[in-house]
C-alpha cells in the first residue's frame, strides 16, 4: 500500500452554455451529502439549504425575454475569503485546493459566510431533523452537521477520499476523469448532470477535460483567453477553483449558412 | 493540560503563529481532515455496492446504479452503461430513496373500516387480504377493470393477460395522455412504436410545445442529448434550437429563440413554414415535392401563405422588431430549410387543443421537407424487441375509455376496479365522474398502492406493493434509443421489518393460480417471468451480453441493468417515405382551435407537467416538493403564473390569493408574476392538492394546494380522443387575501449573489468567440 499522496488540485468547469436549469445536481446533492431537509418554512425564511443551487436571471420583457440559468456551489477559493476571518481555522486551505469546512472545530461565529461574496455558506439555525426511517438512507460517509454548524459543498470529498484509497492506495493507480466517472466517484453533481453541463477534473493531470480551460484562465485576462472561461466575480481576485464557460447568444444568426 | 477555553485560545494563537514561521510543505505527515468521522489514512472504509436496476419515478424508466450499504440504499445514480440515459439522471431519480424509507408508506394491507373515502382503514394479514380479492374476482370478475400506469413489458403482459383470463380488461393511466402524439406520429410516419430523436447530431432543432428537457417522454436522455448538441465533442457548430410555445416553458427558457405564438395555431404555422419552404424550393435534395402535396406543389398549401396566417396565430407585436409576422415565419421556414440536419418536434399543449391531432402531424411532416426521416440529426425508428410476447408500448386508455369506465362502474357492468399506481380520482377531470361513480353501491375497488392517495384512499381494500428498488421489474424503453433494449429492474434492499408490502405482480400471478386462471400466467413469481425472458436472449446469441450459460447470461443482465443490441437498430427499420398526398391530406384537417369556457376579460389555460412532482405522482417526496421549479423557483405550493405587467393591471401583487374559474370548476393559488408569460396565458402547475395521504402532499391550505385538473371540462382532441388539457379559458380574480410564495429567488442577500445583476453572473458571447470550446 503506498504511503506517498499524489499531488492533486481539484476544480470544476460549469459550462453555462449547456445548463438547463433542470435541478438534477441540486437534488443529487442534498441526497449524497445529508443536507438538511428543506421544507416550506425554510424557502419563506430565505433559509434553504442548497450547497449546489440554480441561480436564474431574467433578462427583459415578454417577449424578448430571456431567463438564463447558472449553478453556483462553493468556488473552493485559492485566495479564499472565507478563511482568514475563521478565528478557530473551521475553513482552511487543504493540499488538494479545496476549501475545507472541518466541523468540530466550527463554534459558529457566521464570519465565514459574511466574508463569501457567492453566499455558498449555510449556517444551521437548527438541529437537522429527519423522519426516524428517512434516516436509513442517510450517508455514512458524511456527517450530520448539528446545530449552530456552518457547512457548505465539499466537491463530496468523501467521494475524492474514497477514490484516493481505492484507486491509489490499494491499486497504485491515478485518479483521472475516466476512473472517477466509472468507480461512481465524481462528485454527485457532476455525475448526474444531464447535459455534462458539469465537468471536474485534477488540474495537475494533464490529461483532464477540465485542464485546458484552467491553463487559459490562469494565463491569459478574460479578454485574450481562447475558451469560454471566466471566474465568477473575477475581478475580487478570489482565485477560485470553478471555471465557468460563458453562455452564447446565437442570433442574429449568420445569414446564408448552410450545413447541407 | 486539560484543555479550557483560555488554554485553547492561547493553543490556537500559538499554531498561528507555528503555521507562518514553518512554511514547510510536510504533506506525508498531514493529516488530510474533512470532517471529524473521518479518520487519517489508515481508515478501513465500510463496503459499498452499487447495484443495476431501472428508477421509477418517471415514466421513462431510467437505468439506475444504487449504492447500497449495509443493507440501506444511500444514493441513485444513473447507469453508464443503459443506453436511455447514459449515466445521467433526471432531479426525479433519488426521490426513490425517500420512496423507499418513506415515513408515510402503508406498512400492510388494509381493509376499508368506515364510509367510503373517510381514509378509515384496518390492518388486516395477507391471507385475508387476498382471500378477498379472489372472492371478489370469482364473484365479479368479468367485466372488472385493471387500471395502472401505462405497463410496458412483463408487469404489461402479466396484467394483460391477468385482465383478460378474468373477462375484464387492462387500461394504462396517464394524466396529461399521450393518446394524440402516438396517433399522429403513427399516422405520419407509419410505424407504431414512438420514434428516437436524434437532437444530438440535429443543427437546428424546432421544437413545438414539447418541454424535452424537462417533462417531456424521456427528458435525460434528450438533456443528455442536448448537451451534445450544443458543445459535443467534434461538432463544429453549436446546435441552434428554436422553441414554438405559449407558455414560457424551462425548454423555452434556453431555447436561443422562442416564438410564443397563439395557443392551438402551431399547426397553422408549421403548414406555412411547408409553404414558404416548398414555393422557395428550399427542400432537401431528392425530397419528392410532388408526391407529399399530390402533385400540386405548394398550392396544396395555399391558404397557409405566410401572408395569409400571419394575421392568426396571434405572433405579438414585440417580437417582430418592425418586421410583419409573414417576414417572421418566412425567415424561421428558412432558417429550418437551411441549417440542415434539422428537426422537428411537437409535443405538450400543441397535442391537446381540441386541433391538437392536426397540429402534431403537420409539425412532424416537416421532417419529410428537410430529409430528416430516418436519417441522423433527424427522427430514428424503433424496431421494439425480438420478444414479441413482452409489450414494447403500453397500452394507455384515452378520454374516452375511462368515461366508459365510470359508465361501467354506474351500470353495474363493472362492480370491481383493481388500482395500480392509476390516481383516477386525482388525475382525471372531475366531468369524468370518477369519484362519484366509486359511491356506487356493490362496487369494490382494491388498491395496490404503496402509499395512501386519492384512489386509494377510496377503496375497499389495500395491498400494498413493494417499492420498485425492493422488487423485481423490466422495461422496454418507450421511446427507445433506436435499438431494441429491455431492462431489468432488481431488488437492491429488502423491506424494513416495520413494513409488509408485497410484489403487485407476484399477487397477480398468486391469485391467478388461486382462482384457476393462470393458463396464460405460467409463472410462479414475476422474477420467474424475467428469467424465462433471459433465457430466450441468451439463445439468441446476440446483442450486448455475450455469455458461456443461461445463467452467466442472467448474472450479466442483472449487472449491467438489462440487454441491448445496438446492432440492430436503424438498419433494421427502413426509413418510411412520405404518404403520397401527406401535406394535401394535413391540410384539409386543418381546423382553428376551439376553447371551452368564458370568452371575455378570461385567459387561455395551460397547464403543465411539474418539473419534479410530474403530475403529482411525485407529491409526497420532501426532495421532490423542495426542488424549486427551474423557471418561477417556487417549491411546495401551487402558483398561478400571469404575465407581470397584465397581473399589475389587474393590481395583483406576488403571493395574491387568486380564484382561477373554468366552465368546470374553480381553484386558487398565489400568484406569480412572471415577466415571459404571454398577457392572455395563466400557467399553473400540476401536482398538488392532495386531501389524502402523505402529510407532504396534503394537509395544506387549499389557496396554496390545489389540482388543476379540477378545471378541466374533459373536451377531447379531435381524431384521437386525447384529452385536450390546453383548451379552456379561465378567469382570474383576486380574493382580497395574500401569502407568501415559498420560492428559492431571493429578495435578499440570502441565496443569490446579492442585488449583483444578472450579467456580471453570467456572461455571454457570440457563437464565433466560443471557438471549439
Amino acid at each position: 500500500m503506498a504511503t506517498e499522496r499524489i499531488d492533486h488540485k481539484w476544480g470544476m468547469v460549469i459550462d453555462v452554455d449547456r445548463c438547463t436549469g433542470c435541478q438534477a445536481c441540486v437534488v443529487a446533492c442534498q441526497a449524497e451529502n445529508n443536507v438538511p431537509m428543506n421544507t416550506p418554512d425554510r424557502f419563506l425564511e430565505r433559509r434553504a439549504y442548497e450547497w449546489i443551487r440554480i441561480e436564474r436571471y431574467w433578462e427583459g420583457e415578454f417577449p424578448k425575454v430571456k431567463a438564463r440559468f447558472i449553478p453556483i456551489l462553493c468556488q473552493h477559493c485559492g485566495n479564499a475569503p472565507c478563511e482568514p476571518v475563521c478565528p478557530v481555522y473551521a475553513t482552511y486551505h487543504n493540499d488538494q485546493g479545496l476549501n475545507v469546512q472541518v466541523y468540530n472545530r466550527c463554534v459558529g461565529t457566521r464570519y465565514c459566510i459574511n466574508n463569501c461574496p457567492y453566499q455558498v455558506r449555510f449556517f444551521n439555525w437548527w438541529e437537522p431533523q429527519w423522519p426516524n426511517t428517512l434516516q436509513n438512507q442517510l450517508n455514512p460517509d458524511v456527517t450530520v452537521r448539528s446545530r449552530g454548524i456552518m457547512e457548505k459543498c465539499t466537491f463530496c470529498i468523501q467521494r475524492l477520499r474514497r477514490a484516493e484509497l481505492a484507486l491509489e492506495r490499494q491499486e497504485g493507480g491515478r485518479i483521472n476523469d475516466q476512473n472517477l466517472a466509472e468507480r461512481n466517484l465524481a462528485p454527485a453533481c457532476v455525475a448526474a448532470c444531464p447535459t455534462s453541463a458539469l465537468m471536474f477534473g485534477d488540474q495537475n493531470d494533464p490529461n483532464s477535460k477540465i485542464r485546458p480551460y484552467f491553463e487559459d484562465a490562469n494565463t491569459h485576462s478574460e479578454r485574450e483567453r481562447k475558451t469560454r472561461g471566466y471566474r465568477l466575480l473575477e475581478e475580487m481576485g478570489t482565485g477560485a477553483n470553478v471555471i465557468y464557460l460563458k453562455k452564447v447568444e446565437q442570433y442574429p444568426l449568420k445569414q446564408g449558412e448552410s450545413h447541407g | 493540560m486539560s484543555l479550557t477555553r483560555r488554554n485553547f485560545l492561547a493553543w490556537a494563537g500559538l499554531s498561528a503563529v507555528g503555521a507562518v514561521s514553518c512554511a514547510i510543505p510536510r504533506k506525508e505527515q498531514e493529516l488530510a481532515i474533512e470532517s471529524p468521522v473521518r479518520l487519517p489514512e489508515d481508515l478501513v472504509e465500510g463496503l459499498d455496492n452499487w447495484y443495476a436496476t431501472l428508477c421509477r419515478q418517471c415514466p421513462c424508466a431510467e437505468g439506475v446504479l444504487v449504492r447500497v450499504m449495509e443493507g440501506r440504499a444511500k444514493k441513485v445514480q444513473g447507469n453508464p452503461v443503459y443506453p436511455v440515459n447514459q449515466g445521467k439522471q433526471s432531479v426525479r431519480c433519488d426521490g426513490g430513496l425517500q420512496a423507499l424509507y418513506h415515513p408515510h408508506r402503508l406498512a400492510g394491507p388494509m381493509q376499508r373500516s368506515g364510509p367510503r373515502g373517510s381514509g378509515q382503514f384496518q390492518a388486516i394479514s395477507w391471507d385475508a387480504a387476498l382471500a378477498a380479492l379472489g372472492q371478489q374476482l370469482a364473484a365479479n370478475g368479468s367485466g372488472m377493470v385493471l387500471a395502472t400506469e401505462p405497463l410496458r413489458a412483463h408487469l404489461g403482459l402479466i396484467a394483460g393477460r391477468f385482465a383478460q383470463a378474468f373477462g375484464g380488461k387492462h387500461l394504462g393511466f396517464e394524466t396529461l395522455d399521450q393518446v394524440t402524439l402516438r396517433a399522429a406520429l403513427e399516422s405520419v410516419y407509419q410505424q407504431p412504436l414512438l420514434p428516437d430523436f436524434d437532437l444530438a447530431q440535429a443543427n437546428y432543432l424546432l421544437s413545438f410545445g414539447a418541454d424535452f428537457l424537462s417533462t417531456w417522454l424521456s427528458p435525460t436522455r434528450y438533456g443528455q442529448a442536448y448537451g451534445q448538441f450544443r458543445h459535443g465533442e467534434g461538432r463544429k457548430e453549436r446546435g441552434i434550437h428554436v422553441q414554438v410555445e405559449p407558455r414560457f416553458s424551462m425548454t423555452a427558457a434556453n431555447a436561443d429563440r422562442w416564438i410564443p405564438i397563439g395557443p392551438g395555431w402551431e399547426g397553422h404555422l408549421a403548414l406555412s413554414m411547408a409553404q414558404v419552404i416548398i414555393s422557395e424550393g428550399l427542400q432537401a435534395p431528392g425530397v419528392n415535392i410532388n408526391a407529399i402535396t399530390g402533385g400540386k406543389g405548394a398550392a396544396a398549401l395555399e391558404p397557409f401563405r405566410p401572408e395569409a396566417v400571419a394575421g392568426k396565430i396571434g405572433l405579438p407585436e414585440g417580437l417582430l422588431e418592425g418586421h410583419s409576422a409573414a417576414d417572421v415565419i418566412k425567415e424561421l421556414a428558412r432558417d429550418f430549410a437551411k441549417h440542415r440536419p434539422s428537426l422537428a418536434v411537437g409535443g405538450g399543449s400543441a397535442g391537446a387543443h381540441s386541433n391538437g391531432l392536426f397540429n402534431l402531424k403537420a409539425i412532424y411532416a416537416l421532417n419529410y421537407l428537410v430529409g430528416s426521416v430516418g436519417t441522423a440529426g433527424g427522427v430514428k425508428f424503433n424496431a421494439g424487441l425480438p420478444l414479441n410476447e413482452l409489450p414494447s408500448n403500453a397500452s394507455v386508455g384515452s378520454l374516452a375509455d375511462w368515461k366508459k369506465v365510470a359508465a361501467d362502474i354506474n351500470s353495474g357492468a363493472t362492480k370491481l376496479l383493481m388500482v395500480h399506481q392509476a390516481d383516477l380520482a386525482y388525475g382525471l377531470p372531475a366531468s369524468v365522474g370518477m369519484v362519484q361513480a366509486f359511491q356506487r353501491e356493490g362496487l369494490f375497488i382494491a388498491s395496490f398502492s404503496t402509499f395512501l392517495d386519492e384512489t386509494s384512499a377510496q377503496a375497499d381494500l389495500i395491498l400494498p406493493d413493494r417499492v420498485y428498488l425492493e422488487d423485481w421489474g423490466s422495461d422496454v424503453p418507450d421511446p427507445a434509443p433506436g435499438y431494441p433494449v429491455l431492462g431489468v429492474q432488481q431488488p437492491v434492499v429488502n423491506p424494513l421489518s416495520d413494513y409488509d408490502p408485497r410484489s403487485f405482480g407476484d399477487v397477480l400471478l398468486a391469485v391467478a393460480q388461486q382462482q384457476g386462471k393462470a393458463a396464460n400466467l405460467p409463472w410462479a413469481t414475476l422474477r420467474d417471468a424475467l428469467r424465462e425472458s433471459s433465457d430466450k436472449l441468451f439463445a439468441l446469441r446476440r446483442g450486448s451480453i455475450r455469455a458461456g450459460s443461461a445463467d452467466e447470461f442472467w448474472r450479466t443482465m442483472l449487472q449491467r441493468g438489462g440487454w441491448w443490441d445496438e446492432s440492430a437498430g436503424i438498419r433494421n427499420v427502413a426509413a418510411p417515405s412520405a404518404p403520397a398526398g401527406l401535406l394535401a391530406q394535413i391540410a384539409g384537417e386543418a381546423a382553428a382551435p376551439v376553447f371551452s369556457g368564458p370568452e371575455a376579460e378570461s385567459f387561455h389555460l395551460l397547464p403543465f407537467s411539474h418539473n419534479s412532482l410530474l403530475d403529482g405522482r411525485n407529491s409526497h417526496l420532501p426532495w421532490a416538493q423542495g426542488a424549486p421549479d427551474p423557471v418561477t423557483t417556487v417549491t411546495w405550493q401551487t402558483w398561478v403564473e400571469l404575465n407581470e405587467h397584465k397581473a399589475k393591471e389587474m393590481g395583483l401583487r406576488e403571493g395574491d390569493v387568486v380564484k382561477v374559474e373554468s366552465a368546470a370548476g374553480s381553484i386558487s393559488g398565489l400568484t406569480y408574476l412572471n415577466p415571459a408569460l404571454p398577457p392572455d396565458v395563466v400557467g399553473i402547475p400540476l401536482g398538488q392538492g392532495r386531501r389524502h395521504g402523505s402529510e407532504y402532499a396534503s394537509g395544506r391550505l387549499p389557496e396554496e394546494s390545489s389540482n388543476v385538473m379540477d378545471l378541466l371540462d374533459g373536451a377531447q382532441v379531435q381524431g384521437s380522443g386525447g384529452l385536450a388539457w390546453a383548451a379552456a379559458r379561465v378567469r382570474v380574480t383576486a380574493t382580497g387575501t395574500s401569502r407568501r410564495v415559498s420560492k428559492f429567488e431571493g429578495t435578499s442577500m440570502a441565496r443569490e449573489i446579492g442585488e449583483t445583476p444578472g450579467e456580471r453572473i453570467i456572461h455571454i458571447t457570440s457563437p464565433s468567440n466560443s471557438g471549439g470550446h
